[in-house]
């Protein structure tokens, strides 16, 4: 299941995110949701998990055209 | 008479997240237009202007107006010497910055229709977003 892990510092108010269980750009789409509110993080990095392909399962439907 | 300072690195991006920062943190009612003028704690104004202001009135009786410019990263805030050392004991920034990054992730929980959980680590606040 897809989760963003926030961690505040409230020492500096300071917010890590980490995003897990999402592949690639779907990944991106999340980032850029929290750069939009955030602005432009001071770091960024790419995690393993990233560079997965995503894994898309073709469900057909019976009844359906091909 | 206080000096004013401008915090870009403390620039918030998104204005209603930080109108219910300011809100949480007890400042309900705030100015907003293109270039409000910016008044110290005599009245006297000042040459900085800003988009979002807290009236002194609202802050202390030795305080100065509080105020907000947009910048290309933001809202950065524009805080008198004297109110970054006493608002909030001097912790003022780190509080509205923490009250913004919880907005920003009730603003993320709530776009992706997801649900958080949220744990207290030593003195981490950790909240997780599942969806």
């Amino acid at each position: 299941m897809p989760e963003i892990q926030f961690t505040i510092n409230p020492s500096t108010g300071q917010l890590e995110t980490h995003i897990t269980g999402v592949a690639g750009p779907s990944c991106d789409d999340i980032a850029k949701l929290v750069r939009e509110l955030l602005g432009q993080p001071a770091r960024e990095t790419e995690t393993a998990e990233y560079r997965l392909q995503p894994q898309v399962r073709l469900q057909v439907h019976p009844g359906q055209p091909r | 008479m206080s000096k004013y300072l401008i915090f870009e690195d403390f620039a918030f991006k998104d204005r209603r997240l930080l109108l219910g920062a300011l809100a949480e943190l007890g400042y309900r009612e705030v100015e907003e237009g293109g270039a409000l003028a910016l008044f110290g704690y005599q009245g006297d104004q000042r040459p900085e202007t800003a988009q979002i202001v807290v009236r002194r009135r609202f802050l202390g009786s030795a305080s100065n107006d509080l105020g907000f410019v947009r910048t290309a990263d933001g809202y950065a805030p524009i805080v008198s010497e004297y109110d970054q050392r006493t608002l909030h004991s001097g912790a003022f920034l780190v509080k509205l910055r923490t009250a913004y990054s919880e907005a920003v992730i009730e603003e993320v929980k709530r776009r992706l229709h997801g649900a958080a959980h949220r744990t207290v680590e030593g003195d981490r606040i950790r909240i997780t977003v599942r969806y």
